[in-house]
């Protein structure tokens, strides 16, 4: 199992592609970072349709990471985690190489376990990147401070609760848990165009199935008439995370999100698994 | 001692895609130390056979032994089995090497088991094998696909079309491989579209046409069954009465100093004793079937 996730990653690690999507990981926090610092948002509408968040990035660069990953959430971060699950298997396939690969003695289960590996540890990856190439912008930037009365004096907010000041740890602490739950939340996206990845020899047709079941969870969620049912669509609850630096803390609705893609895990995967493992390999 | 199990097995083997039946109740048996040729028109189900034998796709009915072991998909016996199934794909954006490396290791197999010089010897690629595959000609492709076949000595190749996409000079070199593996006791089943090469290299042949089995015997016995043959005798005219009333000869053409007879399965060996009954003394016999003549012939026969 390990040598195959070695080879596995040794494929990721020297594929031009993984370099493009994380390079887009790390622009977006630095442009964002450099587009506060020289055009300072002086109201709410000015930060981009985020509110607060963009004013509140001038006080500390703690807070530049959590206004990225509010950017990156919203679709470019979707498109990269449904991009590494949706390639996983369509690639090889499309290359031609995936009967190579099941001509050697390797079980069709532990290989596409480590596809899910390694395919998870890039978008682990892509995220961290988001939070950490943010931290050393926002820190350059606008330095290491928390936030609080004291920083904040002299922005201009339409409003902001006294629980929503935090300490340095407790900010940290809040991206972390943040990137995590932003991460969860696309993975019933990503368990999608997994699932496709392994039933069809084009990669770009998986990582469609993925970005195209987000949109159209996203529209569904925005037609008022299906609000009865609307706590279904698995993009539901994707931005519950920012309750976190709202003064809020981890609400119910956070809980339901995580708790909400757990199904569509388990049924796009349990598929993906069931099929590949019979599929006959004419590619 | 019981019988030593054949290094390929293929029993009532079928497989449908749908409507489709690629492959009907096909058997047949390549022992140790053979070269097998399997032919047959386009669509006679060759690589679907192949397909099924390593493992890539699932028989509808019947089975597969590999080395004595019945065949599922990722069955360990196949790293005893070196394949190449249809082209030579790789990962584009990885070196030639990096690519058989990640091949022999992606199974947990030791790199320094892989007898990767031999395998490399055979690509022939020279400094070429540190650059990305997608910089390679066809032909370096396929070569390096052989290479991947090589990998770890295994004791069985399965090899699809193995000189497509070779110049003549690297298809000989690879004819001339496939005689010193089988010397070396390596059995080799291999699907070729080129008549001339099989005949060259293979000792046993499987003739398949729409799924089902044609023929399957040694070289000699396929093409001694079918074809024409020429008779150098010393009386034509009684050589002629002689062979004409014959079975399985189809006609008799004078061609001096002797005959040209049209054959329909009788060994060449029945004739010359008749002739030799009838006080015909026979100078020289020659072949003038190939095995092109074999396989037409058996596909006509099935047509009919």
């Amino acid at each position: 199992m390990a040598a195959l996730f070695r080879t596995e990653m040794t494929k990721q690690w020297r594929r031009p592609r993984t370099y493009v999507a994380l390079g887009i990981t790390v622009a977006i926090p630095v442009i964002t970072t450099i587009a506060i610092k020289t055009n300072p948002p002086s109201s709410p509408s000015g930060g981009g349709g985020l509110g607060n968040f963009a004013i509140i990035s001038q006080a500390t660069g703690l807070y530049l990471p959590v206004l990225a990953l509010r950017f990156m959430s919203r679709f470019l971060l979707v498109i990269l985690v449904a991009l590494f699950a949706g390639d996983a298997v369509a690639s090889e396939a499309n290359w031609g190489n995936l009967r190579s690969m099941l001509t050697r003695p390797v079980s069709r289960s532990r290989l596409l376990l480590v596809k899910l590996e390694s395919a998870g540890l890039m978008a682990i990856i892509a995220t961290a990147l988001i939070g950490v190439t943010g931290l050393i912008a926002g820190t350059i930037a606008f330095g290491w401070h928390p936030l609080n009365q004291q920083t904040v004096s002299g922005l201009h907010l339409f409003h902001i609760q006294a629980n929503a000041f935090q300490s340095t740890s407790q900010l940290l602490g809040n991206l972390g848990l943040a990137s995590g739950y932003v991460l969860w939340s696309i993975v019933g996206v990503a368990a999608l165009a997994f699932m496709v990845s392994t039933m069809t020899d084009s990669p770009a047709a998986a990582v469609f199935a993925g970005v195209g079941l987000y949109i159209v969870s996203q529209i569904l969620n925005n037609i008022s008439s299906l609000d009865p049912i609307s706590f279904i669509f698995p993009t539901h609850y994707m931005d519950a995370w920012t309750s976190l630096f709202e003064g809020s803390g981890p609400t119910g609705d956070m809980l339901r999100g995580t708790l909400l893609q757990i199904p569509y895990v388990v049924v796009f995967g349990t598929y993906a698994w069931w099929s590949f493992r019979r599929k006959d390999v004419l590619s | 001692m019981a019988p030593r199990e054949p290094a390929i097995e293929v029993a009532g083997l079928s497989k449908d895609f749908g409507d489709v039946l690629a492959v009907d109740d096909l058997s047949f048996r390549v022992d140790h130390g053979q070269v097998c040729g399997l032919l047959g028109p386009n669509g006679a189900g060759k690589t679907t056979t192949l397909r099924v034998l390593v493992g890539l796709l699932r028989p509808s009915a019947g089975g597969v032994r590999l080395l004595g072991v019945p065949m599922t998909p990722s069955n360990p016996v196949l790293a005893r089995v070196g394949t190449m199934i249809e082209h030579s794909d790789f990962v584009p954006f990885l070196s030639g090497m990096r690519n058989l490396r990640i091949h022999w290791q992606e199974a947990g197999a030791k790199w320094s088991d892989a007898n990767v010089d031999e395998a490399l010897a055979v690509a022939g690629l020279g400094e070429a094998i540190n650059r990305k595959v997608k910089t390679y000609s066809q032909g370096m492709r396929q070569r390096l696909g052989i290479a991947r076949a090589l990998l770890g000595r295994p004791e069985v190749l399965v090899l699809d079309e193995p000189t497509n996409g070779l110049d003549p000079a690297e298809m000989r070199e690879i004819r001339d491989l496939i005689r010193r593996l089988a010397a070396r006791g390596a059995t080799v089943l291999l699907s070729s579209h080129l008549l001339s090469e099989v005949e060259q290299v293979c000792s046993n042949v499987v003739v398949m046409d729409r799924g089902k089995l044609v023929a399957a015997g040694t070289m000699a016995e396929l093409t001694a069954a079918t074809g024409s043959a020429y008779f150098g005798v010393d009386d034509v005219e009684k050589a002629r009465q002689v062979l004409a009333t014959h079975a399985g000869v189809r006609t008799v053409r004078p061609q001096p100093p002797g005959l040209l007879v049209d054959l329909d399965a009788v060994p060449r060996s029945d004739l010359v004793a008749a002739l030799v009954d009838a006080d015909v003394g026979v100078d020289t016999v020659e072949s003038t079937h190939r095995l092109e003549d074999a396989f037409l012939g058996l596909l006509a026969h099935e047509e009919s």
